[in-house]
């Protein structure tokens, strides 16, 4: 890089430090000194209530003995000075806070104008001390003496208002006291977080569980470590290099499954830290980045990914086609989906990953006070994800509209493609919006651009507009594949063509048309033009109609069938019952007075969960029952399915009904604690989730079992007549042999 | 409360009740709406189970003749009546349902004027603490001490006319909220008395409230809009007192 370029790089970083500086975030400072929540405000940010920044007219001054012994106890005094009315004593002059990173700070006894807030290490004025502008206050040393104590101190000189005010100006300062044994170059251990632990811990163990197969490849079968390897790389390099779209299906459904597990234990650890009203498992920084990561993780690196999985395995078999369009183009959509997930996690490493949310709201999100670099790295995997989906989208509907073989007519298509290619036209039209958004999202958090900096008159709600433009149509792109898959399965295993064929498919096509004029509803509390909030909540109401025909068309189907109870049908029956529940929440948040109390509650994360687990990964987990003899070409075992379905089944409800009632009581979402008189249902609701998440390792040892000891499955287990069933299990090379004809039942009579 | 009564009694915000069963308040919305979800979740569920009752597969049942077969387009099978009855049902519903959420939204939307109400309060949300401010020429009533400091006998004084977290109103009264935030989105949330909105930089939102629709005593405000770090613990207590 030149110097001219570098020059240009850091104006744009002082810009965006000036930038940043000036949205800096105001907390409080009371009068009666800084205790209770204050306290994470004041450490993080300093006294910013009292005007933005720090002065330097403001001094402070923090005497100190030379050095220390071990157990010592020394009285300190704090004085500050400058600011306004200068004086000494006077109504509300002065206030401060001070920590030490070792020993214990107390006040001298008697003193009245000090303070030490129950449950705290540090120490602060009070309501009376507040009228000075010295403290003294004694340190008792720890029970070394080689280390360096840093004592951190805030002081504030403050109008005598008696409020927080601009006119206020404060400072803080940091002094070190040695002991007398210390060596000058501090030993201060940095403290890995929790999470930080647990990576670590995991990688230590994947690496030993590496050494470990390694070893006993070497041992067993007498290789030599390079011949492993070689092994290892062969085995591989075809999954590395493949442009097969049902390679890159099974990577895609993989990659997908093993996000839902890193995710799904992310969500046991809130559950962990909501088991009780008011916990420390965690601290408030990392649940919001363990629920940000959970939600980002579920929608954009789990169910995503399993979506194109299926669609990749199974759109071109159902249409009679070799390939996807352009499948060099799918590869690459595939990479960037581990690589931007990468991208994203390794915030954990930077000292806290994102901590945004999903949706990532602006202004927090472009302001200081989001946790960095961990957001930066959580904007830019998502730009990653955006791309990879949006290349996804032209690659299949590329493929829908002109690959389909001979008979396969737009309403002669299975309606799990039809579902897929409403789908992708959704994602098409959605995701660059929400990707530009993140690009400028990118600039402002990076170059000091002012999209979203609301001290220079930016509009708040604008992300908001921009975000659930998408986010709207992407909870569509989520479900519209779940009831693809639950109209072949009802059909399949009622074992007669679905009912209403022509209404499902223009069902789906308004369900898709319709969810770009509703996304207001998540902006009903916002500060959006209240006609625009109306107007969504007519069209969201809308939405409800088609959605009910689905459900009747496939009780319908059912009705006059023969129905064969096997797992993929259980799952899909579990499916519509949690659907409707889900469903019908969804019109009652769609109510806009109901939803303005109930926005934001836990009322919506059960509805969301309803419609995202009971709708979409309950459907997938039929679809994966389904489809598993096609792709590998074995059974998997009925028993073990059975007891899988029952136990998710049980435990779903249990761990996301009762968070209707945590909601109506009052608890909002994102939070980290509540009111204790909500513990037992937050405790019922963790021991659901735990019994959820351990049912799910049943479907693991399910897959890895069935597909060494399954039954054969033969070309069509179940009897289905899409054109996937008339090729072997699992599928030729090419897919198919001869491109097949799809025939007509009237002509094949 | 024991856990099995909390599981099947859905509270509703103290307000909803008091407006009674009309279709004009909470109250009746609440109601119809509770009906309504019950009977369309009632209709899937018995459908579901009927089916599964009448239509499972026996061993050696003979096939149908329009059953599946691999690489077959099946019969089309439907029925136009039929397929338009659940179009046009869920569709008079869904207006029923924006129907009568007219009155309540209108209700609450309808924001009275400063010189209407007897107070109007200046909220100011910060991450992570709530200002509340009088008007200048308010009288705090002397017996409103919930907020106030404590004096050095740590008995509480009467209440400034500026206070953090906490709030205290005089019961009977109508109250204007005018919501600012200085840095982040945030939101104003009564759950017992089912009022939200956002805190918006730049935009001034605006919420009222009759404290003479609840009961006097204590409630909870909650931050519901994400605001970082200590989002959680942005809390307030709103204290409504019999003047
Ligand atoms: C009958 C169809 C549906 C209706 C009427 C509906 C309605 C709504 C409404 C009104 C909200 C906003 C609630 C609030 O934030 O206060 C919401 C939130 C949400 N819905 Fe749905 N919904 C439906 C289906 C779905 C589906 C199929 C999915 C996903 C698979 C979904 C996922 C979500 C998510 C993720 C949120 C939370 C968004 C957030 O973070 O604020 N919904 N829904
Ligand atoms: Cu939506
Ligand atoms: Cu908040």
């Amino acid at each position: 890089m030149n110097n001219k370029s570098l020059k240009i790089l850091s104006v744009g970083f002082l810009i965006s430090i000036l930038v940043a500086l000036s949205a800096f975030p105001t907390g409080d400072a009371l009068s009666s000194g800084i205790t209770g929540s204050t306290t994470s405000t004041v450490e993080a940010n300093g006294c910013s209530c009292h005007g933005p920044e720090v002065t330097t007219s403001v001094s402070i001054e923090l005497t100190l003995p030379e050095n220390f012994t071990a157990g010592g106890t020394y009285t300190l005094t704090l004085n500050i000075s400058g600011g306004p009315n200068d004086g000494v004593r006077g109504e509300n002059y002065g206030g401060f806070f001070v920590t030490a990173t070792h020993g214990i700070l107390e006040p001298l006894e008697n003193d009245t104008s000090v303070q030490k807030p129950f449950d705290k290490t540090h120490l602060t004025h009070t309501t009376e001390g507040n009228d000075y502008r010295g403290w003294n206050f004694s340190w008792t040393a720890p029970d070394r003496d080689d280390v360096i104590v840093t004592f951190t101190a805030y002081g504030n000189s403050v109008n005598g208002d008696g409020g927080a005010s601009n006119a206020d100006r404060w400072n803080s300062g940091s002094f070190d006291l040695m002991g007398v044994n210390a060596v000058a170059i501090s030993d201060k251990h940095v403290e890995l977080t929790t999470p930080q632990k647990m990576i670590y811990a995991f990688t230590i163990l994947a690496v030993t569980l590496g050494v470990v197969v390694i070893g006993n490849r070497m041992v067993t079968n007498e290789q030599a470590f390079e011949e492993v390897l070689r092994d290892a790389w062969k085995a591989i390099y075809p999954w590395l290099t493949t442009t097969d779209h049902k390679y890159i299906g099974l990577l895609y459904i993989s990659t997908g499954f093993i996000f839902l597990f890193i995710a799904g234990f992310l969500a046991l650890l809130l559950r962990v830290q909501l088991f009780e009203a008011d916990n420390d498992f965690m601290t408030d920084q990392e649940y919001n980045s363990t629920f940000t990561m959970h939600g980002t993780t579920m929608i954009f690196m789990a169910a995503m990914p399993i979506i194109f999985g299926f669609a990749n395995y199974l759109v071109p078999l159902q249409i009679g086609a070799r390939d996807l369009a352009f499948p060099r183009l799918n590869a690459l959509s595939y990479w960037l989906l581990p690589t931007g997930g990468l991208l994203i996690y390794a915030g954990y490493f930077t000292g806290g990953a994102g901590d945004v949310g999903w949706t990532g709201y602006a202004p927090y999100s472009s302001g200081d006070t989001a946790t960095k670099p961990g957001t930066d790295f959580w904007v830019a995997g998502q730009i990653m994800l955006g791309a990879s989906s949006t290349l996804t989208a032209i690659n299949f509907l590329t493929t829908i509209l002109r690959m389909r073989a001979p008979g396969v007519t737009f309403m002669k298509m299975p309606l799990y493609t039809w579902s897929m290619f409403i789908t992708v036209f959704l994602l098409l039209l959605s995701i660059p919006v929400f990707t530009v958004a993140l690009i400028l999202l990118m600039a402002d958090r990076t170059f000091g651009t002012l999209y979203f900096d609301i001290s220079a008159g930016g509009d708040a709600v604008l992300w908001q507009h921009l975000f659930w433009y998408f986010g709207h149509p992407e909870v569509y792109i989520l479900i519209l594949p779940a009831f693809g898959i639950l109209s072949e399965v009802t059909s399949t295993f009622s074992r007669r063509p679905i009912f209403g064929y022509t209404s499902m498919v223009y069902a789906m096509a308004s369900i898709g048309i319709i969810s770009f004029v509703v996304y207001g509803h998540h902006m009903f509390t916002s500060g959006a033009d209240p006609f625009f909030r109306f107007a969504v909540m007519l069209t969201t109401m809308l939405v409800g109609v088609p959605t009910g025909i689905k459900i009747f068309n496939w009780l319908a189907t059912m009705t006059g069938g023969s129905i064969v109870t096997k797992t993929p049908m259980l799952f899909a029956l579990g499916t519509i019952l949690t659907f409707t529940i889900g469903g019908i929440t969804g019109v009652i948040l769609a109510m806009l007075p109901l939803d303005i109390a109930l926005h934001d509650t836990y009322f919506v994360i059960g509805h969301l969960h309803y419609v995202a687990v009971g709708g979409v990964l309950f459907a997938f987990l039929a679809g994966v029952y389904y489809w598993y003899p096609k792709m590998i070409g074995k059974m998997l075992s009925e028993k073990l399915g059975l007891l899988h379905f029952t136990l998710s089944f049980i435990s779903f409800n249990v761990a996301f009904y009762p968070m209707h009632h945590v909601g109506l009581a009052g608890m909002p979402r994102r939070y980290a604690s509540y009111d204790s008189s909500l513990t037992e249902l937050n405790q019922l609701i963790s021991i659901g989730a735990f019994v959820f998440g351990i049912a799910q390792i049943i479907l693991v040892y399910n897959l890895i079992y069935s597909f060494k000891y399954g039954e054969e499955a033969g070309d069509n287990p179940w009897d289905g007549w899409s054109l996937e069933w008339a090729t072997s299990s699992p599928p030729p090379h090419n897919s198919f042999k001869e491109i097949p004809t799809l025939k007509l039942a009237e002509e094949a009579e | 409360m024991s856990m099995i009564n909390d599981l099947i009694y859905f509270e509703t915000p103290a307000l909803w009740e008091d407006f009674g069963g009309t279709s004009g308040g909470y109250g009746g919305l609440v109601w119809q709406v509770f009906i309504w979800s019950l009977i369309v979740g009632l209709i899937v569920f018995v459908w579901m189970a009927y089916n599964l009752i009448y239509f499972r597969h026996k061993e050696g049942d003979p096939e149908h003749k329009d059953s599946l077969k691999a690489g077959v387009f099946p019969h089309e099978r439907g029925d136009a009546k039929i397929e338009l009855a659940w179009t046009i049902a869920p569709l008079i519903l869904a207006i029923w349902l924006t129907f009568i959420s007219l009155a309540p939204l209108d209700y609450l939307w309808d924001i009275p004027e400063e010189d209407d109400v007897d107070i109007v309060i200046e909220v100011t949300a910060v991450q992570w603490q709530w200002t509340f401010d009088f008007p200048n020429d308010y009288e705090v009533p002397e017996d409103f001490t919930k907020c106030g400091e404590l004096n050095e006998a740590g008995v509480r004084q009467q209440n400034e006319i500026t206070t953090y977290d906490c709030l205290e109103l005089p019961h009977d009264s109508m109250v204007r909220f005018n919501i600012n935030s200085n840095d982040v989105l945030h939101a104003f949330y009564i759950p017992e008395i089912g009022v939200k909105h956002d805190a918006v930089p730049n935009i001034e939102t605006l919420v009222w409230i009759d404290t003479g629709q609840v009961d006097p005593g204590e409630y909870n405000l909650y931050c519901a809009e994400y605001c970082g770090e200590s989002h959680s613990r942005m809390l307030a207590n709103i204290y409504i007192t019999e003047a």
